[in-house]
Formats: structure tokens, C-alpha cells, sequence
């Protein structure tokens, strides 16, 4: 049911919610996406919960554009090696939803804890820190939270193998077969 | 057995002359421990009968889906999603498969949505008589299992007539549903259909569900034993549910009336008429008590659909390789256990480049340092039992 009406009431939010923060409505599909400066994040979102009522911490997490990947298909075009981190905040009366976004750079990331504005923000950094590497300065306990202590890696960086495909590659295309044109019930 | 006079002796100048105060002793509980619901460990200080500055361990059941989904295409994906959260894995699917349908600007056919919505209550129904089983179980009281149980095997057997699955249907299709193939021999022409009798079927194993909601209600409210287990235990207040991202039964037990099938557009919940129940305490008890009401209400829901169901084709068009253009989305539905949603990050290929996975039950049980802090150490039991995780849900 994606109608036009849908997106128009995103890209109002959006705009509403990056005029608040300070920031740039992004690109993307009946979402509500802004970015804004990572020196500016934690302060960012503290408004975007006392200003705009998105008081729900939904979610963080992070992307890392990066060329020749060790998993997955390459990306259609070159980027600049970055990390986009993301933060989803709700309002728990409409359901309206904005996805903040802040690029990082590639080596040694690191940006403001958000523990003090959401304390749920705990794991979500805690897991972010261990699967892509990225610091989160203020983070009381930056511990592995899955990853066993002494793991070395991040497992979610886009030049980290996926060992069992190294050890037996995929059968993919040898699997797919014509479908039968008749199938027997059961 | 007598003591050693000197002993007795000992027993009482220690009494006497050191100050009565017990030392902090760790008390770890699990990962192996039957109430917590998979492998949990929990690590807690203890002091008397306290329990403080309770560290949560997870990470054991961890499969690194976000990564694995990476390297696979869409229609592969929903074969691994159905088992993020086991209990209810066919309403794990829908969320991705919109996301998908929506990148593509695909839309599938009313029936198909309506199947779609029917077996995502069914979904919540079994995951709900998962909870009025073991919930009183972990407090003492064994006989809802029984009730419970028998309800949810027969809403298992609807779904597994449709799907073919009790646990993990991958029923979904971009564009629409495929059901199993029922007996005698199908061609790839003939139109799929519901079974035979799935809908009437349906009403028949509603209607007990509802009874069976009634009987659990007696058996188990009225009983003060459970009143004094769950009553004013494990408050959790709304607004800070809310910072940590607490969602689902936890957070309308704490009284906000915040559902997603209500605000979002996922599934066509506007065409039914249905509640939000909320609580007053946030307590145990409310927890226990919101998810009873849920199952009246998605009985409620699925009486609705089944009754105004349309006809029509499964499966809309859509290309025989699936390729997703490139795009960024983020859909989330009202899952048994809370929001669940799945941001998806395409560039135009046969799999995503990024594939984030917001599950209910990670922030759901976030909140246990906080909730745990200072309670009774039988306490934890119920409290952990009340939040209704799974395993899978949190580490995925």
C-alpha cells in the first residue's frame, strides 16, 4: 500500500525534524531520514526527543560503504570508504519515525555516546562497537556483547570474510534447476 | 546432632561482637537455566535476599544473520528470518517482505494481504498461549500449560495447512503468499488456494481460543498465589520503557496505548475493529494480564478477516529474478514481542548491501539492569518470565 500520501507525510517529517536538528533531509523511501554532523550527534538527538517527541529509541546501527567487498556484491558505483551510523527515534503516539544519520570516517571512528539521552542505547552501541569497530566516547562498558572477549575483528566491516564461505563456497547457481510442471500433492 | 560447646560458643560471639551484615556474594544464573527462556545468563550481585547490579549475558545463540543476509538474495533471506524469533516465525517475515514489495513498487493482491494478516494473529495467538503456559509454570501453577498448549497445537496445525510449517512457514513470497500444495496433483497453472475448509476450520478453533482465554482468566486471576508472585513486581514506568526502546505487551502494560498495527500501514489493520488494551502498573501481573487480552483481541481480528476475506489471485507480478532497486527503506510491524523491523539498504542487486534487523526482544530485555536493580531474588524468576524474550529474538 504504497501510496503518494505516505511519502508526503515523510518528507514533511523529515523536513520538520532537520529543521529542528540542524540538519539535511537524505534520500529515502517512505522513510523519514536526516542527517546530521557527527560533532553534533548526541545534541542532534537530545532535541529530536525534547523538541520533536521522539522520546522511543528504536534502534542504532551502522553501514559501511566501502568498494571491494569480501562478502556480497560490489557496489554499482566507487564511494568514499565511510561509515554511515544510524539512529531510529519514534514517537509512541502516531507512529511517526525519523532515521537520523552521521558519516564517520573510515579509520578510527569514533563519535558521542548517546547514553545519557537513551539509556537504551546501551547494547545498540555496545553491539555497533564490536560488529563495525566504532567508538563510542562516554560508553560506560564497551565490552563485546555476542562476540567472545579477545575476538579479533569486526565482523560487520565489509572486508571481513565470511569464513564458512571461504571454507565451501556457495553452490548457488548449481542448486537452481527448472521446476517440474507438475508436482506431485502429498 | 549436638555442636562442639565451642563452636556454639563461636557461633554466638560472632553474633555479638561483629555487626550483623552479610557480604556480597555473585549469584550467576544460567545459561542453561530453564526460566530464561533459551541461554540467558544473568550475573548478579547479591546481598540477603537482594539482588543488585544484574549484568545480562547474551551472545549465545548469535548467528549473524545481519551478516549472512549479506550474501544471500531476498527470496533466500526469508528462509533465515523465520527463525529470529521461533514462537511466532511467521509474523518475523512480513516486515522484511514489505520492505522488499515496496522497494520494488510491488503490491500484492487483498486475499494475499488478508492471508498475510490472518496468520500473523494466528502467529501472535501462539506466541501469547506460549506465554499463558509457561508463565504460570515458572510461578508455581502447571495447569493453564495444559489448556494453553492443546489451543496453540491446533492454531499450529491451522498455519502448518497453510504453509507447511509449524515453526518456520517461509510462506511469503515477493508479491504475494505461496501456500502448500494440498492433496492431489497441482500444476504449475492451477491457482494455489487456502485449503479446504481452512476458514471455517478457523472460526471453530477461534471460538475455543476465546473459551480457552475465559478459562485461563479463572484459573489463573483469581488465584493469590500468582496475585501475590506478579502484583506491583517488576514495575517498569512508561517513560522509561519508552528510552529504552521497550515496546510491544511490556510497554501497553505500562500504560501506553501504542501499537503499530493502529499507525502504520503494513498489514490492512484499518479494516478491523480492535482494541488496544493498556495497563495501569506496569507490573507483572499487567504484563500477564495484556497478553490474555491480546489473544481475545487478534481471535477478534481473525473472526473479522475470515468473514470478509476476498477473492482474487495470491501473487502479484513480479519478475522471475527478483532484483530490488537500489534504495533505502525501514519497515516495522507490531510483532507478539514488540516492534520488530528491518532497514534495508539496496544497490540495485540480487541481495541487500546492508540488512539491519530491529528486533523486539534485544530492547525488551535491555531494560534488566534497570528493572532487576534491588528485587527479591525469587523476584527475577517472575520478573524475567513477565518480559516474554526469546532467545533468538535478542541475539538473531
Amino acid at each position: 500500500m504504497a501510496d503518494a500520501e505516505g511519502s508526503e507525510e515523510d518528507a514533511s517529517l523529515a523536513a520538520r525534524a532537520a529543521e529542528a536538528v540542524g540538519g539535511v533531509v537524505l534520500e529515502a523511501l517512505e522513510t523519514a531520514k536526516v542527517g546530521v554532523a557527527a560533532d553534533r550527534w548526541a545534541e542532534a538527538l537530545r532535541v529530536a526527543r525534547d523538541d520533536l517527541g521522539l522520546s522511543f529509541f528504536s534502534w542504532l546501527s551502522a553501514v559501511h560503504w566501502a568498494n571491494d567487498p569480501q562478502v556480497g556484491d560490489a557496489l554499482s558505483a566507487e564511494v568514499t570508504e565511510r561509515f554511515e551510523l544510524l539512529c531510529a527515534l519514534s514517537d509512541v503516539t502516531a507512529g511517526e519515525l525519523v532515521v537520523f544519520s552521521t558519516d564517520l570516517e573510515a579509520t578510527d571512528p569514533s563519535i558521542d555516546s548517546l547514553i545519557d539521552v537513551f539509556p537504551g542505547a546501551d547494547w545498540h552501541e555496545r553491539e555497533c562497537r564490536e560488529m563495525f569497530g566504532i567508538t563510542f566516547a562516554g560508553h560506560p562498558r564497551p565490552e563485546n556483547l555476542y562476540l567472545p572477549n579477545g575476538f579479533v575483528g569486526h565482523p560487520l566491516l565489509k572486508s571481513f570474510p565470511l569464513l564458512s564461505r571461504e571454507v565451501k563456497p556457495w553452490p548457488g547457481e548449481v542448486d537452481v534447476e527448472d521446476m517440474p510442471e507438475v508436482m506431485e500433492g502429498g | 546432632m549436638t555442636m562442639a560447646p565451642d563452636m556454639v560458643r563461636h557461633l554466638s560471639g560472632a553474633a555479638v561482637s561483629v555487626e550483623l551484615e552479610t557480604p556480597d556474594m555473585t549469584l550467576n544464573i544460567g545459561p542453561q537455566h530453564p526460566s530464561t527462556h533459551g541461554v540467558l545468563r544473568l550475573v548478579a550481585k547479591v546481598d540477603g535476599e537482594r539482588a543488585f547490579d544484574v549484568q545480562p549475558v547474551i551472545g549465545y545463540m548469535h548467528r549473524g544473520y545481519e551478516k549472512l543476509s549479506e550474501v544471500r538474495n531476498y527470496p533466500q533471506i526469508t528462509a533465515l528470518i523465520n527463525r529470529i524469533d521461533w514462537v511466532s516465525g511467521y509474523a518475523n517475515e512480513i516486515p522484511f517482505m514489505v520492505a522488499a514489495e515496496r522497494l520494488m513498487g510491488v503490491e500484492p493482491p487483498d486475499r494475499a494481504q488478508f492471508i498475510r494478516l490472518i496468520l500473523t494473529e494466528m502467529a501472535r495467538i501462539s506466541s501469547h498461549l506460549i506465554f499463558q503456559a509457561s508463565y504460570p509454570l515458572e510461578l508455581g501453577a502447571a495447569t493453564p500449560l495444559f489448556f494453553a498448549l492443546r489451543d496453540r497445537e491446533r492454531v499450529l496445525d491451522l498455519i502448518e495447512s497453510v504453509t507447511g510449517g509449524r515453526f518456520h512457514p517461509n510462506f511469503n513470497r515477493i508479491g504475494g503468499v505461496k501456500p502448500a500444495v494440498g492433496a492431489g496433483p497441482v500444476t504449475r497453472k492451477t491457482i494455489q488456494d487456502l485449503p479446504a475448509g481452512f476458514l471455517s476450520e478457523t472460526r471453530d478453533a477461534m471460538d475455543q481460543v476465546l473459551s480457552t482465554a475465559d478459562q485461563l482468566e479463572d484459573l489463573v486471576a483469581g488465584n493469590e498465589i500468582v496475585l501475590a508472585r506478579t502484583k506491583d513486581i517488576g514495575v517498569i514506568p512508561p517513560e522509561v520503557a519508552i528510552s529504552y526502546g521497550v515496546s510491544g505487551p511490556i510497554l501497553r502494560a505500562s500504560g501506553v496505548p501504542f501499537d503499530l498495527r493502529k499507525v502504520s500501514n503494513y498489514l490492512p489493520y484499518h479494516l478491523f475493529d480492535f482494541e488496544i488494551p493498556t495497563g495501569e502498573n506496569g507490573d507483572c501481573w499487567d504484563r500477564w494480564w495484556i497478553r490474555l487480552e491480546e489473544i481475545r483481541q487478534s481471535a477478534s481480528i481473525i473472526r473479522q478477516a475470515v468473514d470478509s476475506i476476498p477473492s482474487g489471485p495470491l501473487q502479484a507480478k513480479v519478475p522471475r529474478i527478483i532484483k530490488v532497486p537500489a534504495g533505502e527503506i525501514y519497515v516495522r510491524a507490531e510483532n507478539p514481542k514488540g516492534e520488530m523491523g528491518y532497514y534495508v539498504v539496496s544497490d540495485g542487486g540480487l541481495g541487500p548491501y546492508r540488512l539491519k534487523i530491529r528486533s523486539a526482544s534485544f530492547s525488551n530485555i535491555s531494560i534488566l539492569p534497570w528493572v532487576l536493580e534491588g528485587t527479591l531474588v525469587p523476584d527475577i524468576i517472575a520478573i524475567l518470565g513477565s518480559l516474554d524474550f526469546v532467545l533468538g529474538d535478542v541475539d538473531r
